[in-house]
C-alpha cells in the first residue's frame, strides 16, 4: 500500500509450512545466521519479475514483525516488495511477493503537452496563488508540500522536478534542454543570491534565474537572507548533465539533469 | 454566466457514518445525526428555501453519502430524533425559568427555545420527517446539484488493487443516489477526495462525468495542467476532474485565520452540558450519565481567554455579513488576477464539509445565505455555478493523468494508514477477497442464501467506512470505532460460515439484517469479477 510519495506500507502473514519448505532448501551451515528481510524492488516501467528491477534494497526485520513502513524516498516510482530469508552468504529465499504499487509524484510533472503548453513562470504563478506562496502560513499541511517543492529548503527530498527545465515530450521523441531554471520562493522581503549574484524577488516572494548548463557537473549556490539579516539559508545543488545518448534504449529513464543538493543552515 | 470573468463553485460535502443501534434505547453516537439535522441540515434547507422564495439565482453543489441518506430515511431514527428534540425543548423551557434574573442568558434561553421549536415545526409539519424530499426538490429546481458518493464513505486509494471492492463502493453509491434523487448522478464526491489513478475508469462505467480532487491531484498530474486548479481537466477515461482552490478554502476552514474563529461567533466548546450543575443536567445526558454537548451554548469565542463573554446573536449576524462581503471581495480580486494571467475564465472550486456550517461554525448558514445574496446583487465579476454547468460552457479541456491524492492531513493516505489503524487493512482486504470469491461462486442462489450474501456485502461495506480509521487516529470515540470494525468483521465471518452449512438459521439472519439494515436494493453480484 502507498502511504505517501516517500513511504509504503506492507503487511504479511506467512504460513508455517511455506517457511518450513523454504528452510528445507537451506544448508545446515546457513541456518544460524539466517535473517528475515524485506526486499524492496524499484520496478518502474518494467515487467517484474520477468525483467530485472532497476534497483533494490533490503530491510532486516525483527522476527515478530507482521507489517512494516518502508521509506523509499522515491516519488513517482513503482515498487514490488518480497519477504524472504537471507543467508549470511547473501542467498535470498522468497516467502511471498507483494502486489505492485506506484508512489505519487511529490511535485509538478516535468512533461508538458504542446497543445496546452505553459511556461514555468506562469505555472508557478498559478500555483503561487493557489498555495499562497510567501503570504503567511498554509491552509493545510500539504500546502507546505508545495512549498517544499518551491522553496530552496525543499531540495533535501531529492526531488528536483521543480528545478530542471521540463523536457518537451510529444509522441515518441524527447528533447532535452541544457538550461536550468532555478526558481523558488521565500519571504518577499528577503534577499536572494544565486552564484553570488543578487536576484530580484517578486512581490509574491517567487524568484527565478535561467542558467545555461554545460555538459558535466555544475555547482550552484543559492543564498536567501531574511530582511533583518538575521537568518540565512543556503542551498548548494550539484547539477550534472551526463548523457543524452541513451535516449530510446532505456525506456522509462528520462535523461533529465540529475542533481544532488546539500543543505546548510546558518542560524 | 455571460459577462462574468469567472465562476465560483461552492460545494458542501454531507456525510455521516451509519450509526443506528436498535438494541439500545439510547445511543450516544446516534446524536451525531440529530445534531447535524438540527444545526446543519434544517438551517441550510430553510435558507435555500428562502433564497428560492426571494428569487435569488444561487447555485450550490452538495454530496449526500448513502449512509446519511439511509439514516435520514430510517423510521427508527426519525422517531428517536423527535424524542431527542422534545427533550432539548424541555431543557430550554427549564433554562428560560432558570435564567429569569440573568438577562443576557435569559435572552439566549429564549433564542434556543425558539430555534428548537422551529426545528420541530420544520421537521414534523413542513418536511413531514423526510429531509431527502426537500433536497430533491431543490435539485429539481436546479439550484442544488447533488453529487453521488461511495456507499459507506470508503477511502478508495487503500482499497487498491482490489477493483471489485472499489467498484462496489461506487456502484452501490450510485444506486443509493438514484433511489434518493430519482435520476442518475452526473458528479461524484470521492470520500476524502481520495483518488487513485484508474478509479476514474470505474466512475465512468457508472456514467459519472466529473469528480472532485484536492489541488495537488491536478497540479501534480502529468502532463502539467496549463491552468493549474482553475480549470477542469479530463482523465484519459474522459471523466473530468475539478480541483480545490486553497485560497478560498483557507478563509473558511482555518481555525486560526478563518472566519469561524472570530471573537463574536459562538464558542463551540462551552456547552451547558458541561457548565451546569450535574443533578440539573443529568436527565438530559445519555444513559451512562457522562457529560456531553447539548448544543445549547451561551458564550462567544471572545478571544484566547477562559473568561468568555455571553453570546450576542445580532452582533454575530453582523459579523457574518461582514465576512460574506470579505469573501466575495477576495473572490472578485482573485478572479480578476487569474483572468489577467489566464486566457479563459477561471473556475474556483471551494469544497467544505457541510457540518462545518451550523454545527461547528454556528453562523455558517447565515454566512452562506448572505454570500449568495451579495454575490447576486453586489458584484458582477464572478457567477455561482455548478461544475456541470461549467463543463457545458467549456467542454474542451486539457487531458492529463491526475496524481494520487486526498484532502487529508499530509495530502495522501497518512490519516487512514498509520500506527493507530493500519491493522484493519489486512482484515478489510481479506474480507473483500472472500466477498468476491463468494460472489463468483454463487452466480445465482436461493432466496435465503441471496440474503446471506447480500448481508455479507453490507457488513463489508460498513466495515470499510473511512470514519473508523479516522476515529482511531484522532482517538475520540475510539472504543466505538474499534467495536464497529470488530462487529462487522465478526458478522461477516459468521455469515460466510452459514453459507457452508446445509441450513441457514433464518431467525439469526433476520436479527443481523435488522441491525445493519441499509441498502435494501443491494445485490451482492456487484462484487463478482468481470
Amino acid at each position: 500500500m502507498v502511504k505517501d510519495p516517500w513511504w509504503l506500507f506492507a503487511y504479511w502473514e506467512i504460513r508455517s509450512e511455506t517457511e518450513r519448505s523454504v528452510r528445507n532448501q537451506l544448508l545446515p551451515s546457513e541456518i544460524p545466521d539466517l535473517r528475515s528481510v524485506l526486499r524492496v524492488y524499484d520496478v518502474t516501467d518494467l515487467e517484474f519479475p520477468v525483467r530485472q528491477a532497476h534497483r533494490s534494497f533490503d530491510i532486516p526485520l525483527s522476527g515478530l514483525a507482521t507489517s512494516w513502513y518502508i521509506e523509499t524516498n522515491a516519488p513517482n516510482r513503482s515498487f514490488v516488495v518480497e519477504i524472504g530469508l537471507l543467508t549470511a552468504s547473501g542467498r535470498f529465499f522468497m516467502l511471498a511477493r507483494s502486489n505492485q504499487v506506484t508512489a505519487p509524484r511529490a511535485g509538478p510533472s516535468e512533461v508538458i503537452d504542446d497543445a496546452w503548453a505553459t511556461t514555468d513562470e506562469l505555472f508557478w504563478k498559478l500555483i503561487g496563488s493557489s498555495a499562497l506562496l510567501g503570504s503567511g502560513s498554509s491552509p493545510t499541511v500539504w500546502a507546505q508540500l508545495l512549498l517544499r517543492n518551491a522553496v530552496p529548503g525543499s531540495w533535501s527530498s531529492g526531488t528536483l522536478a521543480g528545478m530542471a527545465r521540463p523536457a518537451m515530450v510529444r509522441g515518441f521523441w524527447c528533447r532535452v534542454n541544457a538550461d536550468v531554471i532555478i526558481y523558488g520562493a521565500t519571504d518577499p522581503k528577503a534577499r536572494v543570491l544565486i552564484q553570488g549574484r543578487p536576484v530580484a524577488v517578486r512581490k509574491d516572494g517567487t524568484f527565478s534565474l535561467r542558467v545555461t548548463l554545460p555538459e558535466g557537473t555544475q555547482t550552484m549556490t543559492i543564498e536567501a537572507t531574511s530582511s533583518d539579516g538575521r537568518q540565512t539559508q543556503s542551498i548548494t545543488p550539484v547539477v550534472s548533465l551526463t548523457s543524452a545518448g541513451s535516449l530510446g534504449t532505456e525506456p522509462g529513464i528520462r535523461p533529465l539533469p540529475t542533481a544532488r543538493p546539500s543543505i546548510r543552515r546558518t542560524p | 454566466m455571460s459577462g462574468a470573468q469567472g465562476t465560483l463553485c461552492l460545494i458542501l460535502h454531507t456525510h455521516l457514518p451509519f450509526v443506528r443501534h436498535p438494541e439500545h434505547p439510547d445511543f450516544l453516537e446516534e446524536r451525531w445525526l440529530f445534531e447535524a439535522i438540527t444545526e446543519t441540515y434544517l438551517p441550510l434547507l430553510s435558507r435555500f428555501t428562502r433564497l428560492c422564495e426571494d428569487q435569488i439565482p444561487f447555485r450550490i453543489t452538495m454530496s449526500f453519502t448513502p449512509t446519511l441518506l439511509a439514516m435520514l430515511a430510517d423510521d427508527l431514527l426519525k422517531v428517536r430524533y423527535l424524542r431527542h428534540l422534545e427533550r432539548l425543548i424541555e431543557l430550554t423551557e427549564k433554562e428560560i425559568h432558570r435564567t429569569r434574573w440573568l438577562p443576557p442568558f435569559h435572552r439566549l434561553a429564549l433564542f434556543y427555545h425558539h430555534r428548537l421549536t422551529t426545528a420541530r415545526h420544520l421537521y414534523l409539519d413542513v418536511h413531514r420527517c423526510d429531509l431527502i424530499r426537500p433536497f430533491r426538490e431543490l435539485s429539481e429546481r436546479g439550484v442544488i446539484e447533488p453529487l453521488a458518493s461511495c456507499a459507506t464513505h470508503g477511502y478508495l486509494p487503500l482499497m487498491e488493487p482490489q477493483r471489485p471492492a472499489v467498484r462496489a463502493q461506487i456502484g452501490v453509491g450510485v444506486q443509493a443516489f438514484e433511489h434518493a434523487f430519482g435520476r442518475r448522478p452526473v458528479g461524484f464526491w470521492l470520500p476524502e477526495c481520495g483518488y487513485h489513478p484508474g478509479h476514474d475508469e470505474e466512475l465512468k462505467a457508472f456514467g459519472i462525468r466529473y469528480m472532485l480532487l484536492d489541488a495537488h491531484g491536478v497540479l501534480f498530474g502529468s502532463p502539467r495542467p496549463k491552468y493549474g486548479v482553475y480549470a477542469p481537466v479530463f482523465c484519459p477515461s474522459g471523466v473530468a476532474a475539478f480541483s480545490r482552490d486553497l485560497e478560498s478554502s483557507k478563509s473558511v476552514w482555518s481555525a486560526e485565520e478563518g472566519y469561524p474563529g472570530d471573537a463574536d461567533y459562538r464558542e463551540f466548546y462551552r456547552d451547558i452540558g458541561y457548565d451546569l450543575d450535574y443533578e440539573y443536567i443529568r436527565p438530559y445526558l445519555n444513559g451512562d450519565g457522562t457529560r456531553l454537548n447539548t448544543g445549547i451554548k451561551y458564550y462567544r469565542i471572545t478571544g484566547k481567554t477562559a473568561e468568555k463573554q455571553p453570546y450576542d446573536p445580532d452582533r454575530a449576524l453582523e459579523k457574518a455579513a461582514q465576512h460574506a462581503s470579505n469573501f466575495m471581495f477576495n473572490r472578485e480580486k482573485q478572479v480578476e488576477h487569474l483572468r489577467s494571467i489566464m486566457d479563459r475564465p477561471p473556475v474556483i472550486i471551494s469544497p467544505y464539509d457541510a457540518e462545518l456550517f451550523g454545527h461547528w461554525w454556528f453562523e455558517g448558514p447565515d454566512w452562506l445565505e448572505l454570500l449568495m445574496r451579495k454575490a447576486h446583487f453586489d458584484q458582477n465579476v464572478f457567477t455561482l455555478a455548478t461544475p456541470s454547468e461549467y463543463l457545458e460552457r467549456f467542454p474542451a479541456n486539457q487531458v492529463l493523468q491526475p496524481s494520487m491524492s486526498s484532502w487529508g492531513h499530509g495530502g495522501y493516505s497518512d490519516v487512514w494508514l498509520n500506527g493507530s489503524n493500519d491493522w484493519c487493512y489486512r482484515h478489510l482486504h481479506k474480507m473483500a477477497e472472500r466477498m468476491t470469491r463468494a460472489a463468483d461462486a454463487h452466480p445465482t442462489s436461493d432466496s435465503l442464501r441471496t440474503r446471506v450474501l447480500n448481508q455479507m456485502a453490507r457488513e463489508l461495506l460498513l466495515a470499510q467506512s473511512s470514519d473508523w480509521a479516522f476515529i482511531l487516529k484522532t482517538q475520540t470515540h475510539a472504543a466505538y470505532a474499534y467495536r464497529r470494525l470488530h462487529d462487522h468483521l465478526a458478522r461477516f465471518d459468521a455469515l460466510q460460515e452459514t453459507l457452508r452449512q446445509p441450513q441457514v438459521d433464518e431467525a439469526w439472519l433476520s436479527t443481523v439484517e435488522s441491525k445493519d439494515s441499509l441498502f435494501p436494493f443491494l445485490d451482492y453480484r456487484v462484487y463478482a469479477t468481470r
